[in-house]
C-alpha cells in the first residue's frame, strides 16, 4: 500500500481527500461524454421544434441535419464511440421506429447504425426498454446505462449515456452516446491506481463499472449497500468494511476498503 | 422500414466463415438467414465483392455459393443497371423447404450443434446466476411473454433465440452474446421445425421460466443444468424428426440442392 506517512488522522485525511479527487475526476471524465449528449440533445429539440412550428409531421430526413454534429462529436471525443437521437416510436411520420445513430469503427471511418426496425422480421425491433431509451422518459432526467452488453447497436460491454428530448412539453426521443468499457476503463482505472486501497467503481445496482481490485471485476456485483441510496444522499459513508464516495452528478459509487 | 445490416444479429450474417466446406457454409448462412426472415424477400444482398469481404471467402467461393442459392430459389440475380443479387423466397411453402435444409444435417452435426449451444447457453446461465440483479431479469421476462404470445413458428423461433442472446447479455460477457448471436442464425431456421406445436412451445416457455427463477435465486449450478437440458431437448427433437425422414443415412451431404451436379473443377474452397 502506497500510504502517507504520518500519523493515523492525518492519513485518513489524505485520504478522504484523494478519493473525493478521484471521485470529482470520474464526474468529470463522464462529464465530457454528457457534453456530447447535451449538444445533440440541443439540435434535435431546435430541429424537431422548428419542423413541428412548421406544422409538420418529422421525418427521416430532417433528422439527417443531426449528421454533422453527430460526426464532429465522435471524432473528437474520444470517449465517445457512438453517438445519435433516438426516436420515441411514432414521432416519424414515414417510418414507425428509428435510430439516427452513427459508430466509430476500428479504422476511425465514421458509420450509420443500420437496424431491422420491422417486427416481422426482427426479435429486437423494439428497442423502448432499454434503461437507456426508458430511463431518461420515465424520469425526464439524464441517465447511466450499463455496463451492460449491448446487442443491439455495437456488440460492445458499453455505458450508454443519454438524455430525454422534449418538444412542446412532449417527451419525444433521446439524445445519447456509447463509451465502450475498455475505453472508459483506460480513462479512470489509472486514477483508482492512485489511491491506497484496492478501489472500485459500481452504478446504482451495484454492478462494477471499473476496478483496480482483481477481487471486484468489471460486470460483477458488489453485494451488501444499498448504492442508490447512497448516490440519493450524496454523501460519503461506510459499510461494513467499505467506504463508499459518490461520484456527485454521476450514478457511479467509489468503492474503498475502509480504514 | 430500409434500415438493416447494422445490427448484431443480422451482422452476425456476414461474419467470416471458417475454412471448411465455405461454398456450403456460406450457402447455410445465407439461406438460414432468408428462412429466419433476418434477410427479406426482395432485399438486395450487398454486392460480389463485398459480400466475400465481409463473409471472408474469395468471389469465387461466393459466385459458387450464390449459384447454389440460386438453384434453391433463395436468391435471384437481375444483370444491368439496379442489378445485383436480390433475396427471393420460392412459393413453395416454407415446412417443405425447412424440412430440405434439415435433411442437410447429419445427427452427428446436430448433436455436435447441440453441444456447441449447450455450452454457449450453460455457461451463459452460471454466471448470469452470480451477476444478476432484478432488473437484468425484465428483459427475459419480457422474452418470456412474447414467446407465449408469438403464433407463427418463426416469430416463435427469433424470440426462442432471444431469450438465449438476453441469457448472455445477463451473463455479463460481450463474447458469450456475439456467438450466441451467430449460433443463432444456424440453429433458427430449424427451430421452426419444432416450434409451431404448441404443446412444444408451452414446454419451452416452462423451460425458460424455471431458468428464470434459477438465475433469480442465484442457484448457479440448477440455473446451468435447466439451461443445458433446454437446448439439449431442442435438438434431440431435431434430431428425432431429422431420423424420421426418408433417406435419413445418407452419403456424404449434398451441396443443397442441385449443386452437388455442378463439376467440382471449379470448386477452390481453400483460396480465399
Amino acid at each position: 500500500m502506497r500510504r502517507s506517512p504520518g500519523p493515523a488522522g492525518a492519513t485518513a485525511t489524505l485520504d478522504a481527500s484523494a478519493e473525493a479527487a478521484v471521485a470529482a475526476q470520474v464526474r468529470r471524465t463522464l462529464e465530457t461524454v454528457f457534453d456530447a449528449v447535451a449538444e445533440t440533445r440541443a439540435d434535435a429539440t431546435a430541429l424537431l421544434a422548428r419542423v413541428v412550428a412548421g406544422g409538420r409531421r418529422p421525418a427521416t430526413v430532417d433528422l439527417a441535419a443531426l449528421r454533422p454534429g453527430l460526426h464532429l462529436r465522435l471524432t473528437r471525443q474520444e470517449l465517445v464511440s457512438g453517438a445519435g437521437f433516438v426516436a420515441a416510436p411514432g414521432l416519424l411520420g414515414d417510418v414507425p421506429a428509428w435510430l439516427e445513430w452513427w459508430q466509430q469503427g476500428s479504422d476511425g471511418s465514421v458509420r450509420p447504425l443500420l437496424l431491422d426496425l420491422d417486427p416481422a422480421h426482427s426479435a429486437y425491433s423494439d428497442y423502448t426498454h432499454w434503461d437507456w431509451f426508458a430511463l431518461p422518459r420515465d424520469t425526464g432526467q439524464r441517465a447511466v446505462a450499463g455496463p451492460y452488453v449491448d446487442y443491439l447497436c455495437s456488440d460492445e460491454y458499453s455505458l450508454t449515456l443519454s438524455a430525454p428530448v422534449h418538444v412542446e412539453g412532449r417527451f419525444v426521443g433521446v439524445a445519447a452516446a456509447d463509451v465502450y468499457l475498455r475505453h472508459f476503463e483506460g480513462a479512470v482505472v489509472p486514477l483508482l491506481q492512485r489511491l491506497p486501497g484496492a478501489a472500485h467503481l459500481v452504478n446504482a445496482r451495484g454492478r462494477v463499472a471499473a476496478s483496480a481490485d482483481p477481487a471486484h471485476l468489471a460486470g460483477s456485483l458488489t453485494k451488501g449497500p444499498d448504492f442508490a441510496a447512497v448516490l440519493a444522499a450524496a454523501r460519503s459513508t461506510r459499510h461494513g468494511d467499505m467506504r463508499l464516495v459518490p461520484c456527485d452528478g454521476v450514478p457511479l459509487v467509489l468503492v474503498m476498503p475502509a480504514g | 422500414m430500409k434500415q438493416h445490416r447494422g445490427d448484431g444479429v443480422r451482422r452476425a450474417v456476414f461474419t467470416p466463415v471458417d475454412n471448411r466446406a465455405r461454398v456450403e457454409t456460406v450457402v447455410h448462412r445465407i439461406g438460414d438467414a432468408i428462412e429466419l426472415g433476418l434477410l427479406a424477400d426482395g432485399e438486395q444482398l450487398p454486392g460480389e465483392m463485398e459480400l466475400a469481404g465481409q463473409l471472408g471467402v474469395s468471389t469465387v467461393t461466393l459466385r459458387e455459393a450464390l449459384m447454389a442459392l440460386r438453384q434453391q430459389g433463395l436468391v435471384t440475380t437481375r444483370r444491368g443497371r439496379g442489378g445485383g443479387s436480390f433475396v427471393s423466397l420460392p412459393e413453395v411453402p416454407g415446412e417443405e423447404r425447412l424440412l430440405a435444409r434439415l435433411a442437410g444435417w447429419s445427427t452427428e452435426e446436430l448433436r455436435d450443434l447441440g453441444d456447441h449451444w449447450a455450452a454457449l447457453s450453460g455457461a451463459a446461465a452460471r454466471l448470469a446466476a452470480q451477476r444478476t440483479e432484478p432488473d437484468d431479469l425484465k428483459a427475459l421476462r419480457r422474452t418470456l411473454d412474447d414467446l407465449s404470445a408469438a403464433e407463427d413458428a418463426p416469430a416463435r423461433s427469433r424470440v426462442y433465440g432471444r431469450f438465449h442472446v438476453e441469457l448472455a447479455a445477463a451473463a455479463q460477457s460481450a463474447r458469450l452474446t456475439r456467438e450466441q448471436v451467430v449460433l443463432q442464425t444456424e440453429v433458427g431456421a430449424l427451430m421452426c421445425l419444432v416450434l409451431g406445436d404448441d404443446e412444444y412451445r408451452e414446454e419451452v416457455a416452462d423451460r425458460h421460466r424455471s431458468v428464470i427463477s434459477a438465475v433469480q435465486d442465484g442457484a448457479h449450478d440448477s440455473a446451468r443444468a435447466l439451461a443445458e437440458r433446454c437446448v439439449l431437448d431442442s435438438t434431440a427433437r431435431l434430431i428425432t424428426l431429422r431420423l424420421s425422414m426418408p433417406r435419413a443415412v445418407s452419403g456424404p451431404r449434398p451441396l443443397e440442392g442441385t449443386h452437388a451436379q455442378e463439376p467440382r473443377t471449379g470448386r477452390r474452397d481453400g483460396d480465399a
